[in-house]
């Protein structure tokens, strides 16, 4: 037995052993040995992030004791005007920031402060992301940031008990999903609970309602000027979210309300709402806010299809939503007008960012709050609603980043103010699509 | 008379040295930090630039400024700056004046009333900018509980999120939270008037009200023409609370010329036309305000 | 005969006035203080229930936790920062003002008219403007982290309206009394320190009391210049409450409950010197 019991030890210890050897053989470029400092800007304020980004942080520097790591909590709201006020002195930037990628990230990279990391990603190791992600750290055919936050999808989150009570099945087609508004209208709930005051709320309605009509082809072709937002699907998303505004689906003062303050969640768990459209985030955040509702009430659908549409052949597999959540972007430079890269610091940040940052013990921590790494293997979720964000975001052909993070900043505005004007009735589908294609004609002419 | 002459001018020189030595610290940072930043942005406001400083600056000589001339957001944005500050003055400084004519004829006493009365000011815009959210909220706040009542059937009342009376609303927090500020004012303008003054008055067989209308008030003139100056000011470069309210909406409805400047330098990077926004701001109130000044402030004989 | 006045009448009619502007007085009690009540209340809520309870009902339990969370989040750390960077920026700005204002109010001489219009003039540049050619300037002199860099700004930007209106206040004062002092033998500066000073304290508290409660409050420059953890003042704690997608509203607003403590009880010291401020000054005279 003794004996028995010292060989699987023994056993144990050639395996661990060799995977030690292989840990050490991970591919991965060597770090100066001299004293350094990486500044990194984050919005880890509070919460999983904070406890997670810290950890990372601590066990590079455990790592790596000749390098400091002053790490910055900013705060959310005014992160990107911090940036840029941050970038606009000689000294002081950040080596190394978090942004959410899209038309911000292709900005600071035209302004010269995000280095072109393809050869690094390319050469050393780093996790194994999913495409969408690696595309959505892409500009230019150049890698330009690693991902670390997670990602998000946008589904439809609703009250099962409603549901039952009025006999409602989960609505496959958009058909379906406006006769289940018109029960749920008619026994007294609000069908939507919607909180528009930042726009990006209500936008998610018009990107799925444009991707259901026409997969990615007319917001791609209105992005490059071969088409436009006055095209079909626009003018059909548009007046649907009219149509459905006069017909009460939506909760009443939806314009002023804001999702930070978790007002339509709490519409939602109340009771008062039957459905929210909203970002995936929001399971671990009704968990949080009241765990009896969720295991009980809380189900989850992927945004109905469009039955005209898919019979003319348009795919209905795109989901929206962001494959990276947040991405460092790096800022190594050796001199002030950034035309040398700071190799050695470079290196350094790319250790951090692939090897602490996404490692096992980051995603667990990350998993355990209810992120999903944008990394292949973490498909397998437990979590009922969860599971059912991330089937279909692994089964999507492709994602859709967030308009108002894909497009350029000054577009992403006027989007936005047209969220507004389309939900609030001051502006037809018309001129909503007009006013961007202005905007994105100025921004595509710079 | 020689003699005279040379006098004057000592003292004409000595006085020019006692209002150097005195004006220095103020003049000196104020050149510092705020002379210089103006200049800057009026040299930006020349430049397509996104304040990056790795990025390329571009010459663009004046059209950012000929945009703005035409720019059609920019003088609604300008509009809504002129309705606040219009119903700032009627509403902030007769209200504030009425608190603080009240508290100087009660006295000590009420002392009480004033503390309470000066609450909104002492709380920042961030807690009333959230209060008011709740306040004006269209389900379960205040106003559509009011409203219901009124009704006798249930109301909903979307003042944040419907134009044009967002911008009202808007206008009304803000009375809320500076009245205050002008209660104290006045306070302090009744207390520089000499007692000696009501005494006569009442020695002349003035009652109260004669005294506040006949002697007080036209007393405090001058005070009272500082305060529309600074609430005139004051309007026309607000950003706090409609930030943190409305953002500028619905479809630029609240949007006043200094968020319109913040949300083009630092949401759509274009730091060379917010600075020609902020440079035209700029203009508009010193004119304005020194028009304000010649035409309401007659100069002081001293 | 008309004219002669009846005390009886006289009295009642001024017992009515009284009633209906303590009536008035009340009223408006209601409208200043609710809004304060409502952020005290809401300070006593577990956030998990807003959802459930919405904000306008009374908090079911009370729940007490809140504070204490706030106060381990290192809240004395934030509130000595403000007290110290605050305290110092006031008195600096006030006594920089009453310099300036009073060659202003009370001397001729020739660059008076244009300093005086170039003050009104920085009143009105928009404090965003600044933020980046200040930021840099903040940079290069290495202030970035440290408290004091934001002595420059909190004072340079409540000057211009604080001289602007001790100007004002100082014009007020009757020549007469700086003429009898003048034959007492005072020169330009002991005149300031010994009559004018004295005479502008209503305006002096009148300021500080407008400017503690800006600074006290000021986000967008502290925000920019303090980035470390260690020396970050009151308005920032905030943020330690605000994530990417939701915020703890009512830890937000216990924070914003102690931090507006102290300018209330500020204000309750400060308001007894408006009164007394000039008059005593003036009778005497």
């Amino acid at each position: 037995m003794k004996k028995f019991l010292a060989l699987v030890l023994a056993a144990l210890m050639v395996l661990s052993a060799v995977s030690a050897l292989a840990e050490s053989e991970k591919n991965i470029p060597e770090l100066t040995t001299e004293p350094m400092t990486i500044l990194l800007w984050d919005i880890a304020t509070e919460g999983v992030g904070r406890t997670a980004q810290e950890d990372a942080v601590n066990r590079f520097m455990a790592d790596y004791p000749n390098i400091h790591v002053e790490q910055i909590h900013k705060q959310n709201d005014t992160y990107k005007q911090d940036l840029q006020v941050g970038f606009s002195a000689k000294e002081g930037q950040p080596d190394m920031y978090i942004h959410w990628g899209g038309g911000p990230m292709a900005e600071y990279y035209k302004s010269g402060c995000v280095n072109d990391i393809t050869e690094l990603f390319n050469t050393y190791d780093h996790p194994d992301f999913i495409d969408a992600a690696v595309a959505q750290s892409t500009y230019d055919g150049k890698v330009l940031a690693i991902p670390f936050g997670g990602l998000s999808g946008c589904d439809i989150f609703y009250n099962k008990a409603i549901f039952d009570e009025l006999g409602i099945e989960v609505p496959q087609t958009i058909a379906e999903l406006e006769a289940a508004c018109d029960k749920i209208k008619e026994a007294g709930y609000y069908p939507f609970s919607l909180a528009n005051l930042p726009r990006w709320t209500g936008s998610m309605y018009y990107m799925y309602l444009v991707a259901r009509h026409s997969g990615n082809a007319e917001f791609d072709a209105a992005y490059d000027g071969t088409g436009s937002f006055t095209s079909p699907a626009f003018i059909y998303a548009g007046e649907k979210i009219q149509d459905w505004v006069n017909k009460g689906y939506f909760n009443d003062g939806f314009n002023s309300m804001a999702p930070d303050n978790n007002d339509d969640r709490a519409l939602l768990i109340q009771g008062a709402a039957a459905m929210m459209l909203h970002g995936s985030w929001q399971v671990a955040g009704i968990k949080n806010d009241d765990e009896e509702f969720y295991n009980d009430n809380l189900g989850v659908f992927r945004f109905p299809i469009d039955e005209e549409a898919q019979a003319a052949g348009v795919p209905q597999d795109v989901e929206i939503g962001t494959a990276i959540g947040n991405g460092f972007s790096f800022n190594c430079w050796l001199d002030a007008e950034h035309t040398q890269v700071d190799e050695e610091k470079l290196k350094a940040c790319y250790v951090l960012a692939t090897q602490y940052y996404n490692d096992e013990t980051y995603n667990a921590i990350q998993v355990e709050g209810g992120n999903t790494p944008s990394i292949k293997g973490y498909e397998n979720v437990d979590d009922p609603n969860n599971k059912v964000v991330i089937d279909v975001f692994f089964s999507a052909s492709n994602v859709q980043l967030w308009y108002d993070q894909y497009l350029p900043a000054s577009v992403t505005e006027v989007h936005k103010d047209m969220m507004g004007a389309l939900f609030g009735l001051e502006k037809t589908p018309e001129e909503v699509g007009q006013a961007q294609d202005a905007a994105m004609a100025a921004a595509r002419a710079e | 008379m020689a003699k005279l002459q040379g006098m004057a001018k000592r003292d004409a020189r000595s006085t020019a040295i006692a209002a150097t030595i005195f004006l220095f610290p103020a003049v000196a940072l104020l050149i510092v930090y705020m002379v210089y930043p103006i200049i800057d942005t009026f040299l930006i406001s020349r430049l397509k630039w996104n304040g990056f400083y790795t990025a390329e600056k571009i010459n663009v000589g004046w059209d950012n400024w000929k945009t703005l001339i035409q720019d059609e957001l920019f003088w609604n944005s300008f509009l809504h700056n002129v309705i606040l500050m219009v119903c700032s003055i009627l509403i902030q400084i007769p209200l504030g004046m009425a608190l603080a004519t009240f508290l100087d004829a009660s006295g000590r006493k009420s002392n009480i009333f004033k503390i309470l009365w000066f609450l909104p000011y002492l709380m920042s815009s961030v807690a009333v900018g959230f209060l008011f959210y709740y306040l004006l909220a269209t389900n379960g706040g205040l106003i559509s509980g009011i409203a219901t009542l009124v009704n006798g059937k249930r109301t909903m009342v979307d003042l944040l999120g419907k134009n044009p009376h967002a911008l009202y609303a808007v206008i009304g927090v803000v009375a809320w939270q500076y009245t205050p500020f002008y209660m104290v004012y006045f306070i302090a303008g009744y207390s520089n008037i000499d007692t000696s003054l009501y005494e006569a008055a009442v020695i002349d067989g003035a009652n109260r009200r004669q005294y506040i209308f006949k002697v007080a008030i036209p007393l405090l003139g001058p005070i009272f023409k500082t305060a529309c100056t600074m609430s005139l000011i004051g309007s026309l470069k607000y950003f706090d609370l409609i930030w943190n309210m409305t953002q500028g909406g619905p479809n630029h409805g609240t949007e006043l010329m200094a968020t319109y400047m913040y949300k083009t330098s630092f949401q759509k990077f274009n730091m060379g036309y917010g600075s020609a926004i902020a440079g035209g701001m700029f203009i508009l109130i010193t004119v304005i305000a020194l028009l304000f000044q010649k035409v309401f402030v007659v100069k002081e004989d001293y | 005969m008309n004219k002669i006045i009846n005390p009886q009448r006289e009295k009642t009619k001024s017992r009515i006035a009284w009633t209906v502007a303590i009536t008035l007085a009340v009223i408006w009690v209601v409208v200043t203080v609710g809004p304060f009540i409502f952020m005290v209340v809401n300070s006593f809520r577990d956030k998990k229930m807003m959802g459930r309870q919405g904000v306008l009902h009374f908090p079911d339990p009370w729940y007490f936790q809140n504070y204490p969370d706030v106060i381990s989040n290192g809240f004395f750390g934030y509130f000595f920062r403000s007290l110290f960077i605050v305290s110092i920026s006031l008195i600096l700005m006030l006594i920089i003002s009453s310099f300036a204002a009073y060659p202003l109010a009370r001397m001729k001489f020739k660059l008076r008219g244009f300093l005086y219009a170039g003050i009104v003039a920085m009143m009105s540049v928009p404090m965003h403007v600044t933020l980046i050619p200040v930021y840099q300037m903040t940079n290069q002199m290495g202030l970035i982290n440290n408290l004091f860099s934001l002595l420059g700004p909190y004072v340079a930007f409540a000057l211009p309206m604080s001289v602007f209106i001790l100007t004002g206040f100082m014009m007020t004062i009757p020549s007469e009394m700086e003429e009898a002092a003048r034959i007492d033998g005072c020169n330009k500066y002991n005149m300031f320190f010994r009559i004018i000073l004295p005479l502008s304290k209503a305006g002096l508290s009148t300021l500080a009391i407008y400017n503690a409660v800006g600074m006290w409050n000021e986000f967008a420059f502290a925000n920019t210049f303090l980035n470390d953890i260690r020396v970050k003042t009151l308005p920032l704690a905030l943020g330690a409450f605000k994530g990417e997608h939701s915020q703890d509203t009512p830890l937000i607003l216990t924070v914003l409950t102690l931090s507006a403590l102290p300018t209330v009880v500020m204000f309750i010291i400060f308001q007894d010197k408006l009164v007394k401020g000039m008059m005593a000054g003036a009778v005497k005279g």
